[in-house]
């Protein structure tokens, strides 16, 4: 054990990024889908032309691009550009042989009237609508399309959505975590620990470390902290008195929402709402610190728990928030949730190596 | 499956069909009694050498643990039968059988991976929650750091399964509309049902159509 831990290297809030764990459609380059575009020669024509192309080759579940672009080039003789249709609408045999379809080729079939519009040329287009700001930028280099931002996931992938102060109470937390998991680890537990936080009072609820090597061997860390949530709340299905480590707090009523700790204010409003409703679940509203990514039983634990967030230290390879599979954003699952990972990566590291 | 389900561990017999509709016979049992008394239908046992070693039923009220459902109870039997006879758990749980009325959710497939159960039989299929195949198929997922995959033989009585979760919806919800749920699978929750509204299907293998609500 060193003499003071908050003095060794990483363990100041400022030398870690929190970084969201996005689904997939949110992280992966959008998909590109080959299109036909021509100029648009005759600049008044431009409305008839677009009214005319919706109707002949209409674009339904495309509804995020935008058919006519302003052209990048301002030397050229014409202003705009439009998308005149998907290169899978164009028969196969007219591009055999010959570089690209003509004008009349892609129109042969429509009753259209081609004024002002000039040679088709081939671009790609994204073939979903951009859901974070770099897939947008990403898009918009292909070809413009619209984009409602959520602006959280903007800051959070810039590393801005969660101020220093805020910062400061997360790494209090997971100090917590990491505690937990050294205690646990001299009783010759795996070093993991875990802290459940009502983010609206700042309070904390419960703190585990992993005790799979004891009594129990579904006994994670996570696991337990659930039931010790469980248990400050008046159930409860286990006795922990060989770890004193694990241990969760009844919540003060005195402490009001001023102290409030890293921005729970809009998550909490939809979280009192189903208390209201006699909807609660042990926790509605609450955030996890862990030092290790959850496997898929605690993952799912969680998500039964109805947890608001999670913040975890280091990736595991079988991790079910991130590595293996998105637990936390699965389709189908009724309950989903923010994952953030890179909290005091690596004293968690560390734990990860610890023998 | 995977060609993996192929092999056993070592020493695991695999129960006779006769053997099979016995213990799930049994299981039926206990869901219709837990049906009864107004809990979740959901019957479940754990069978060891033909002697049943756990069983289970939805314990999430009561503990105000979302985790506690049916399996992870007869799990917590298991280890406490292992206990009392001095047993070694791991050898126990390696030839250790579930019987369970609805698809082990993907919280308890895991956890059944994590100690190493070589064969699940279930009834219907869990939709919402399942991890035997319907939203993720983490019994057979290659997860090296996960325990070890398990068998699953599914489609065992399942349109009586889920009859029995409509009927306990009902009872829990009588103001409810009538959910039209598919007839071979359902969508248990831990401690409050949501149903999942489907036109019905035929389809008697439990296939694995994806439901929208
Ligand atoms: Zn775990
Ligand atoms: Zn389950």
């Amino acid at each position: 054990m060193e003499p003071d831990p908050k003095r060794r290297k990483g363990m100041e809030y400022d030398s870690w990024d929190v970084v969201p764990v996005l689904s997939d459609e949110q992280s992966q380059d959008l998909k590109l889908l080959d299109a036909y575009a021509a100029p648009i020669m005759e600049k008044r024509e431009t409305s008839r032309l677009v009214k005319e192309l919706a109707t002949s080759f209409p674009l339904p579940d495309l509804q995020h691009i935008k058919r006519v672009r302003a052209c990048k080039d301002k030397n050229t003789s014409h202003p705009l550009e439009v998308i005149v249709c998907l290169a899978s609408d164009v028969p196969d045999q007219e591009c055999k042989g010959r570089t690209g379809p003509t004008l009349s080729d892609l129109l042969c079939s429509q009753t259209f009237d081609p004024r002002g519009l000039g040679e088709p040329f081939l671009v790609q287009i994204p073939a979903s609508a951009p859901l974070t700001r770099p897939q947008f930028e990403r898009a918009s280099k292909h070809w413009p399309t619209s984009f409602h931002e959520d602006k959280q996931i903007t800051s959070a992938l810039k590393g801005q959505l969660f101020s220093s102060s805020e910062k400061a109470k997360m790494q209090e937390h997971m100090m917590e975590a990491i505690e937990a998991a050294r205690s646990g680890h001299t009783l010759g537990m795996d070093a993991v620990g875990a802290v459940v936080v009502d983010p609206q009072t700042g309070q904390r609820l419960a703190v585990a470390h992993d005790c799979r090597r004891g009594t129990h061997p579904l006994h994670h860390a996570v696991m337990v902290c659930v039931d010790l949530v469980a248990a400050s709340q008046g159930g409860g299905a286990y006795q922990y008195e060989k770890y004193p480590a694990c241990r969760y707090y009844v919540p003060d009523p005195q402490v009001t929402t001023s102290h409030m700790d890293v921005s729970a204010l809009e998550s909490h409003s939809t979280s009192d709402k189903a208390k209201e409703n006699g909807q609660s679940y042990i926790c509605t509203g609450y955030d996890l610190y862990v030092t290790r990514e959850p496997c898929v039983m605690c993952a799912m634990a969680l998500v039964h728990s109805r947890i608001n967030r999670v913040f975890y230290g280091a990736a595991t390879a079988d991790g079910a928030l991130g590595s293996r599979y998105k637990i936390h954003c699965q389709k189908d699952l009724n309950h989903h949730f923010e994952v953030y990972k890179g909290v005091m990566p690596q004293a968690c590291e560390e734990l990860l190596d610890s023998k | 499956m995977r060609s993996q389900s192929g092999e056993e561990p070592a020493g695991f017999l695999q129960p006779s069909d006769s053997e099979v509709q016995g213990w799930m016979d049994r299981a039926f049992h206990m869901a219709k009694d837990a049906l009864e008394n107004g809990e979740v239908p959901v019957g479940c046992l754990m069978v060891f050498k033909a002697e049943i070693v756990g069983k289970g039923r939805n314990e999430v009220n009561e503990t105000k643990n979302a985790t506690r459902h049916a399996e992870m109870v007869a799990l917590d039997q298991v280890l406490e039968w292992c206990h009392l006879r001095e047993r070694d758990v791991k050898e126990v749980f390696k030839h250790t059988v579930l019987y369970v009325t609805v698809e082990p959710c993907i919280m308890c497939a895991a956890a059944l991976r994590l100690l190493n159960i070589p064969l699940v039989v279930y009834g219907c299929k869990n939709d919402r929650f399942g991890g035997c195949g319907s939203v993720l198929d983490i019994s057979s997922d290659d997860l090296p750091h996960t325990g070890t995959y398990f068998k699953c033989i599914s489609g065992h009585r399942a349109e009586e399964a889920v009859e029995m979760l409509k009927m306990f919806y009902k009872q829990e919800n009588p103001n409810a509309p009538k959910p039209k749920v598919r007839k071979d699978s359902i969508s248990p929750a831990g401690g409050s049902i949501v149903p999942m509204i489907q036109a019905a299907s035929d389809d008697k293998d439990g296939a694995k159509t994806a439901l929208s609500d």
